[in-house]
């Protein structure tokens, strides 16, 4: 049964889940479990509580997911729904999707620990002496700048190969 | 620090960034008493995070502004034209540290590279040989590596991906810098801890920044008057003219005047342009200092872009300084490649949070996250190069929107130059095959991010009908106004642009100071 009042609780209680797994479908990664996604859904769920209309667009958006996928949106596999988000790319409800999880996800612990990125480091003493430059399967670049002829930065230079002079003219006026 | 009362004409600066930080230090150094006006907070390493977006929201300038133009900036961010930073120190507390100096010909672009169809290309009024002493005091001042006698930077992993791919490539003129960050302790800094973390602000202290160096020094000589979350709205001008005073709002929105004797403007050149705009009078109908109609325009923000490379081994590019690494191969300028002007290559990172929203803006889906699903394979490397001073690229007040305060709010308007276009293709080629030369299964070329060096808007001339100010930032217009930061640069060259800033403040501290002594100011 559709709703009949746009309030935080027409929402109804799998919502969240139900949301998820939208979220799910829009960054699909397999290893990441759904915490975040979770996470991110009860982001955007708070930020349009505020909201009556943006609460519609979201409550009438995963209506509409079910009803493309056949009545229950969170029955099809994450690269089916995706397949069908594909066609609602423009809408509202999608861009609600998109721009709020790109920040909220892509911010979680648990994503950074999928993702193999390690996070704050500040606290631990930077990576001064846990790995900055532990990288093994090239050979050590040289850090100093290149010590043979200087870059010639002005091509082409002057037959005989003197740069040209780029030295302001001085006119009387000039202080 | 001292207290300046607000009726004593006073040495008034506006903006604590790479710019206004070192004039005002400069300056007190020279036992000029000096007021500082300065919009945003005065935070510190200890209030910094390490987190992306906090770190964003906790420090950049995010009041409103608008966007529009042929760029991609204008569709994916019409409302963050650019990254720049409002707090004490302004941006280059977010800076990374990257200090390459402008090559001779790129004072000269006019000369060195003739009419260009569409481009407002002008010389400066100044050359290479006359900034030489006034680099190596900005050198010594920020402690850029590989300089006066500052030791590189030891080489981190992305660094190592970058230099063998420009050494297989053919390319000579790498490094781990010049780079404005201690590789071992200089100046009452320690030696950089390898955190990673430059664009949120650096908790270590070991990058070079007005907040760490410039500010507290002036506030040593008893002799600056700082005045964080004070954001000037309109500088004002008597009879005849000249500069009298500065009207700022504090943070409880009260509006004050601060007399002045001479008026710094160095807000970044979106906030430099859109105040000399706000000065409008019926003296100066067109916005103060703006008898050339030049103010705001010639907007310029480097040719920029990235190439983010993935390998079947691992990288961590997020371990370490970010942008010690340097290519200079392509910064020369050379016709044979299809464009005037040059480009560097310098070593980047961003973490997840940063990475999914800048990547391709707007991306989702398999192909989005399976990128992203080799973050730690992942190398990468930021382009930036000179870009065209073209008329129509502008900071004007928008019709329609405003700031908190109800002031109209600036707008951005870019287009790319034909030219920026080609050398921008270019660079993209050039850096894909760099990393396919170390093996790298797939590279990703990204869209220019939101303007970190933002230029020209208030730019120098030799004559008054080219450009806002003369050879020393001083308004044409106005004689006790003077500009001092990004928004004098005639054009950008390629190298990014703190250094030149830096160096041209100190050189007009000591223009300042004389006229000051001579009783011409
Ligand atoms: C992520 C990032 C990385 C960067 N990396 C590099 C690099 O490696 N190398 C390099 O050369 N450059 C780099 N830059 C650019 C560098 O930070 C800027 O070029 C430099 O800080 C500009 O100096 P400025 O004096 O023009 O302005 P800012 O440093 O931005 O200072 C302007 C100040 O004025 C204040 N202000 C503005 N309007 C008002 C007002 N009306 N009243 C009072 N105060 C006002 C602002 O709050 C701000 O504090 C980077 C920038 C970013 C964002």
């Amino acid at each position: 049964m559709p709703p009949t009042e746009y309030s935080a609780d027409a929402l109804g209680e799998n919502v969240t889940r139900r949301l998820a797994r939208a979220l799910r479908a829009v960054f699909p990664h397999d290893n990441v479990p759904d915490g975040p996604y979770e996470r991110s859904a009860e982001a955007i769920l708070s930020s349009v509580s505020a909201s009556p209309h943006q609460t519609a667009v979201i409550v009438e958006g995963l209506r509409g997911l079910d009803g493309l996928t056949g009545g229950d949106l969170t029955a099809v596999t994450a690269d089916e729904l995706s397949a069908v988000l594909l066609q609602i790319e423009r809408t509202e409800f999608f861009q609600i999707m998109l721009t709020n999880t790109v920040v909220t996800l892509y911010s979680d612990q648990e994503v950074w620990d999928a993702l193999g990125y390690e996070g704050f480091s500040s606290d631990k003493g930077g990576y001064v002496s846990r790995g900055f430059d532990d990288l093994d399967w090239l050979p050590e670049p040289r850090v100093e700048e290149y010590d043979g002829e200087p870059l010639t930065d002005y091509v082409p230079s002057i037959p005989g190969g003197t740069q040209p002079s780029f030295e302001t003219k001085k006119t009387g006026a000039a202080r | 620090m001292s207290t300046i009362a607000h009726d004593e004409p006073a040495v008034v600066i506006i903006g604590s960034g790479a710019g206004g930080g070192t004039l005002a230090y400069e300056l007190t150094a020279r036992h000029i008493p000096v007021v500082l006006l300065e919009a945003g907070p005065h935070l510190t390493h200890d209030d910094y995070t390490n987190d992306e977006w906090d770190a964003f929201g906790q420090m950049a300038w995010t009041d409103m502004r608008t966007d529009n133009g042929s760029w991609r900036v204008a569709r994916d961010f019409p409302n963050l034209p650019a990254w720049t930073v409002k707090a004490v120190g302004g941006t280059t507390t977010h800076w990374a540290g990257a200090t390459p100096r402008f090559k001779p010909h790129e004072f000269k672009a006019r000369t060195a590279y003739g009419r260009v169809d569409g481009a407002n290309l002008l010389d400066w009024p100044i050359d290479a040989s006359e900034m030489a002493p006034w680099y190596d005091k900005a050198e010594i001042a920020m402690g850029s590596t590989h300089r006066h006698g500052r030791k590189p930077l030891p080489a981190n992993n992305n660094y190592k991906v970058l230099a063998n791919g420009a050494e297989r490539l053919g390319y000579k003129y790498y490094a781990t810098g010049p780079y404005a960050t201690n590789a071992e302790e200089y100046d009452g800094r320690p030696a950089s801890v390898q955190d990673g973390f430059n664009f949120q602000g650096d908790k270590n202290g070991s990058k070079w920044s007005t907040l760490v160096r410039e500010i507290p020094r002036a506030c040593a000589t008893g002799l600056l008057d700082l005045r964080p979350n004070c954001h000037a709205v309109q500088i004002t001008h008597d009879a005849q003219g000249r500069a009298d005073g500065v009207l700022y709002l504090d943070e409880n929105g009260a509006m004050h005047r601060q007399r002045a004797r001479l008026v710094s403007v160095a807000g970044n050149a979106i906030e430099s342009a859109r105040l000399l705009l706000l000065s409008e009078s019926p003296m100066f109908p067109d916005g103060l200092a703006n008898s050339s109609g030049q103010v705001g325009r010639n907007y310029m923000r480097h040719l920029t872009g990235s190439q983010y490379a993935q390998f079947d081994e691992p990288v961590h590019m997020y371990r370490g300084e970010t942008m010690a690494g340097i290519v200079a191969d392509e910064s020369k300028h050379d016709t044979s490649r299809g464009f005037v002007g040059g480009y560097y290559l310098e070593t980047v990172s961003l973490g997840p949070a940063f990475l999914a929203k800048f990547l391709d803006p707007g991306a989702w889906g398999r192909n989005f996250t399976s990128f992203m699903e080799q973050y730690a394979n992942t190398a990468a490397l930021w382009i930036v190069g000179e870009d065209m001073p073209q008329e129509c690229n502008r900071v004007t007040l928008s019709p329609s929107a405003t700031d908190q305060h109800g002031l109209p709010a600036p707008n951005v308007y870019y287009d790319d130059h034909a030219n920026d276009t080609a050398m921008r293709e270019h660079a993209y080629r050039r850096t894909a095959q760099l990393y396919q030369a170390v093996g790298a299964k797939r590279t990703y070329a990204t869209t220019p991010y939101p303007s970190t060096h933002n230029l020209g808007t208030v730019r120098m001339s030799e004559r008054p009908e080219d450009g806002v100010v003369n050879q020393w930032g001083r308004a044409h217009d106005v004689p006790n106004l003077f500009v001092s930061d990004g928004s004098v640069f005639t054009t950008s060259a390629a190298a990014n642009p703190t250094l030149t800033i830096v160096a041209l403040a100190i050189r007009q501290a000591d223009y300042i100071a004389d006229q000051m002594a001579a009783g011409e100011i």
